[in-house]
């Protein structure tokens, strides 16, 4: 097999903040009215003066520990020189490290169990505004539409080392940094954009080909595969592969050639003179150290620690921190059982959300579900109120009602079948079925859940599970 | 000795179309001005510190917004439902 | 009603209203009157807000019969380079390509303007983008020079200085890069400062050069320059570079006990003892009509107490490349975001494809400003950025070390503000790298962010000749210090007739 290199580029949006990166203007951007989110500043007016935020010096910082980098005593800011009409200045300001470093991070590990991945640096830059094409057809419009309300929104772009070399484990490593960057609250990832991801991906001894314009993680995986393939199918056909930067379709599932662009070569970095050195300092960096919210990797050690959870489960939990909240308020409502809950969420609640949900990382948004929801279904099931199987059927009822599992059951109830003839008509059937089975149970009392199963199918759940298991035992009986 | 090719680069990088005139005249000029700036090859490379301007982090903007009072706002140039209006992509 | 208040000093202006001599009104009815009668030959001011500054002297007077209180620079008229930004006012950098900018708010250094009551009068002349020492590069035509009119004004603040001697302005605002405050003010006989990097705001002032340029006035006396820095000086929110002023005399740890620490610069000191360093380079490199000049200058301080030396510095032949590289460097990156998308001229961005509509509206930069930006890409430039940027930025650090050292040994430098006098109009403009190496005794103070003031010393053949005074770092008040008594010392205080 040929040995393939993936490195990946991360732009994070810093929705926690207020403002944007350089200016006072509202971060938040979504739903706005175009082009009113927008000041002197970030429409890069003449003679306006970029206003470093604090704030986002100090969550880069955060992001930067919790990637393992170092964090840098001094960092300083470039410019980025390319023409773009999404870029009001036409420079981006970012950082660069290649005389010096001076990104906020630089030199981390992030720790996948079988391997670690380096990262090369974690520097802070500025978001373009966006293009809009009245027309799907980018090639049928005579105009484009700006919205600058982006425009200067604090990006941290995390740019990891080559080390991936199989798609899978770059699934992984979105899922745990994800997951990280939930913990840091930093960035709301559910929102539209505000993760985004760019890809490099190289044969062994080959050139490297950028991918951008992936627009979803689980999109990720899928360009990877193509480009890997197409990279492959060129080298037995002995074409030369070129250094290129290409775009990924998001339609046609396939990367494209992009348009001519500056190149790495042109963009003339060079440090931004309106912005000075800044000094980060060792109390600024112990201070954020002290400030750093628990991170998946310690919150994994204490659910395996406190819940006694295996370590899959735990991870599950943790790789959305969503689920993980959700999961530690359940328990502490009713304490008793840990797995259980756990069990609940990530197998029976979360075969309930739908792929696209799952996508965009918002799996419990739509539901009507609650701690309070699970924490009485577990222990309704404990205290053998209710078994498992009513128990989805109620859990399923739950998420689009919003009802209390109690109160489910009962109503429930009112129509289970708890009419002895009725069930026992249904085992009547059921014995004359399976004939062998009850030869076996007649031998082997475990064997008896097999038929009792068969009821509650027959039944679709509705027979009391009890009285049936009762019924079952006193027709065996009676036969013997 | 600074070539056509180049400058011709150097004015795309910049948006800048030459004319075949300018691109004759700013070839020469150019070349002149860079051979004066020769100069500075006999400074050794070193790290340097950028220091003509430094601040603390406590020095910086605090992360509050401010709507910025724009009454004139809906008069940036080429407006078409609130968007700007730019050229084509292609 | 004294006649020709438009000649009198901002400290006069302000004293001459404050004490009911006259009225603001009175006053800048004179100015205006001036500026109708002189500009047209003059050529300072590319626009004249006759009713904003009627309206505020005005407001002024009412003020004043109010009983209210006026601002520090109540009623003085002052013009503004084209470069700094007044709300509701076109500001154009003297380029087609802002023809018709308007911007919607105040640079930080015309808002202290503003409050302290000063009038603003109009916006002065510059090469395009202050690109330039002389001001031909205008889309407004050339300033000229007061004293002769077949003259350059020197430049790029060329309108700052031009207006100040021909008196159509008590002081102006310019903006200094690489000498554009210095030269024109040297070459119009008037005083001029470039304040140390950071110690005025740069927002609202249009970027030339961002790490070497800083907004300072141009006046007819050193008073009138420290009011005008005790306005707008200081630290600002909207300029991350700026830094907390020092205005205090450091000349020696004598003076710094027995000065009151006051928040504001001064002009009335009477220093003696002063040690001067007299930087060869800067001597030798210049026209003799102009070193003669300085001679004379030095020998009538020398006679006064003050300590004179020659001394060297080395580093000076790196100054220009450095300059030059680190200015269109910067130039070239700032200049980009003219694409006309946001604001600019009427040209429907419809139909035309973004390369092209970019390309055709950049043709709108002048011939200087293209050539920087194209100069400057190419210092950037991979494969060029160590041999040429990273070592001027070296250069850089040697100079500021050098003159660091030297201000262990001397209160202040001193040299020639132009190794030349002022030349003909045309004379040079067509030779870019002679044009750009007479900048060489100013662009120092730029690399090392010393401020530096240039004052009328005298006259050589008619013209007029500045002598340059460097201190070190944030010693703005040293500078006034030495200043002020050089003023009372050689005192050629003259008013060109136009």
């Amino acid at each position: 097999m040929v040995e393939v290199k993936i490195g990946l580029e991360i732009h994070c949006q810093l929705t926690g903040l207020n403002s944007k990166l350089f200016c006072p203007c509202q971060c938040d951007y979504q739903g706005e009215v175009p082009n009113t989110t927008v000041c002197p500043i970030c429409l890069g007016l003449p003679g306006t003066l970029p206003l470093l935020n604090k704030m986002a010096v100090a969550f880069a910082s955060m992001i930067s520990l919790a990637l393992g980098c170092k964090v840098q005593e001094r960092i300083m800011f470039y410019r980025k020189n390319y023409f773009y009409p999404d870029l009001p200045k036409n420079f981006q300001i970012t950082q660069y490290n290649a005389y010096g470093i001076t990104s906020i991070g630089a030199e981390g590990k992030v720790d996948l169990g079988a391997k670690s991945i380096g990262i090369r640096r974690v520097q802070l830059e500025e978001d373009p505004g966006r293009l809009i094409y009245e027309n799907a057809d980018v090639n049928a419009n005579f105009y484009t539409l700006i919205d600058y309300n982006r425009a200067g929104v604090a990006l941290v772009e995390i740019v990891t080392e080559p080390d991936f070399d199989n798609p899978k484990d770059v699934r992984l490593f979105l899922d745990k940094v994800t997951s990280t960057i939930e913990h840091l609250g930093v960035c709301d990832i559910k929102l539209d954009g505000s993760l985004r991801c760019d890809v490099n991906v190289s044969l062994k001894e080959g050139k490297k080909v950028e991918i951008k314009n992936i627009n979803s993680f689980g999109d990720v995986e899928k360009a990877i595969r193509y480009e890997i393939t197409r990279q492959k199918t060129m080298s037995i056909r002995e074409i030369e592969i070129k250094s290129e930067t290409r775009h990924w379709d998001d339609a046609r599932k396939v990367t494209m050639q992009s348009r001519t662009k500056e190149e790495e070569q042109d963009y003339r970095y060079f440090p931004e003179p309106d912005i000075p050195t800044i000094i980060l300092g060792d109390q600024f960096i112990s201070t954020i150290k002290t400030k750093m919210p628990e991170l998946p990797d310690e919150r994994k050690i204490r659910f395996l620690k406190d819940y006694a959870l295996s370590d899959h489960v735990a991870k599950v939990l943790i790789d959305n921190k969503e689920l993980a909240d959700f999961f530690e308020s359940t328990v502490k409502l009713y304490p008793s059982s840990p797995n259980e809950i756990a069990h609940w969420i990530i197998s029976d609640l979360l075969g309930l959300i739908d792929d696209i949900k799952k996508e965009e990382r918002s799996l419990l948004s739509g539901l009507r579900i609650e701690p309070k929801h699970i924490a009485e279904l577990v222990k309704m099931i404990d205290q053998n109120k209710i078994n498992r199987n009513i128990a989805k059927s109620v859990l399923s009822q739950i998420t689009r009602t919003g009802e209390m599992p109690s109160y489910v059951l009962d109503k429930m109830n009112a129509s289970l079948i708890d009419n002895e003839s009725k069930i026992a008509e249904a085992i009547d059937s059921i014995f004359e079925l399976e004939i062998s089975a009850v030869r076996d149970a007649k031998q082997n009392p475990n064997a008896m859940n097999f038929l009792l199963g068969k009821v509650m199918q027959m039944t679709r759940g509705r027979a009391d599970p009890k009285i049936t298991l009762n019924l079952i035992k006193a027709r065996l009986a009676k036969m013997e | 000795m600074v070539s056509k090719d180049e400058i011709k680069h150097l004015g795309w990088l910049s948006r800048l179309e030459l004319t075949t005139e300018e691109l004759d005249r700013y070839v020469s000029q150019i070349d002149e001005i860079v051979r004066y700036f020769d100069k500075l090859d006999t400074i050794p490379l070193s790290e340097s510190e950028w220091t003509y301007s430094t601040k603390e982090v406590s020095e910086l903007r605090e992360d509050a917004n401010r709507v910025f009072k724009w009454e004139k706002l809906q008069s940036l140039k080429n407006r078409k439902d609130g968007f700007i209006k730019g050229p084509k992509m292609s | 009603m004294p006649n020709h208040l438009y000649r009198l000093t901002a400290n006069q202006v302000t004293c001459g209203i404050k004490n009911g001599q006259f009225s603001a009104q009175e006053y800048i009815f004179q100015i205006l009157e001036r500026i109708e009668k002189v500009d047209n030959k003059v050529n300072a001011f590319v626009l004249v807000d006759k009713q904003g500054a009627i309206e505020k002297a005005l407001s002024i007077d009412k003020r004043l019969r109010d009983g209210e209180a006026v601002g520090e620079l109540a009623g003085v008229a002052v013009g503004i380079k084209d470069n700094i930004c007044i709300k509701d006012l076109k500001t154009t950098c003297a380029s087609n390509i802002l023809e018709s900018y308007i911007p919607p708010y105040d640079a930080s250094v015309i808002r202290s303007l503003k409050e302290n009551d000063a009038i603003i009068v109009g916006k002065l002349n510059l090469d395009e983008f202050a690109m330039g020492s002389t001001t031909e590069f205008s889309r407004y035509g050339p300033t000229r020079n007061p004293w002769n009119l077949e003259y350059v004004a020197g430049g790029s603040s060329g309108g700052s200085a031009a207006s100040v001697a021909a008196s159509e302005c008590a002081v102006s605002l310019g903006s200094d890069t690489g000498g554009s405050i210095r030269c024109p003010s040297s070459f119009c006989s008037v005083v001029g400062l470039k304040p140390t990097y950071g110690c005025v705001s740069r927002s609202g002032l249009i970027s030339y050069s961002n790490s070497l340029e800083q907004i300072g006035p141009v006046g007819k006396t050193v008073l009138d320059v420290v009011m005008v820095m005790n306005s707008i000086a200081g630290i600002d929110e909207n300029d991350q570079t700026t830094k907390p002023i020092r205005p205090i005399a450091t000349l020696t740890s004598e003076d710094i006990t027995k000065s009151n620490i006051s928040s504001k610069y001064t002009a009335d000191q009477n220093k003696r003892n002063i040690t001067i360093g007299l930087v060869k380079e800067l001597i030798e490199g210049a026209d003799p009509a102009v070193s003669k000049c300085i001679y004379s200058a030095v020998d009538l301080f020398e006679g006064s107490d003050c300590k004179c030396e020659e001394t060297s510095m080395k580093s000076i032949q790196y100054a220009l490349a450095s300059y030059y590289t680190i200015a269109t460097a910067e130039a070239s990156s700032n200049l980009a975001r003219y694409d006309n998308i946001r604001y600019g001229f009427e040209y429907d961005p419809e139909g035309y494809e973004w390369n092209t509509y970019f390309s055709n509206v950049r043709n709108n930069f002048g011939d200087e400003v293209k050539r920087r930006i194209i100069i400057g890409s190419y210092v950037l430039s991979a494969g060029y950025y160590g041999k040429y940027y990273l070592r001027a930025h070296i250069a850089r650090e040697m100079i500021r070390q050098e003159i660091k050292s030297l201000f262990e040994r001397f209160d202040v430098l001193i040299g020639p503000t132009m190794p030349i006098l002022p030349f003909k109009i045309g004379q040079k403009i067509d030779d870019p790298l002679k044009m750009y190496q007479i900048d060489i005794d100013t662009v120092i103070a730029n690399l090392a962010g010393i401020p530096a003031i240039s004052m009328p010393i005298g006259f050589s053949n008619s013209f007029p000749v500045g002598l340059q005074i460097m201190a070190d770092d944030m010693c703005e008040q040293t500078l006034f210090d030495v200043a002020s008594f050089f003023e009372k010392i050689v005192d050629v205080r003259r008013s060109p007739e136009i």
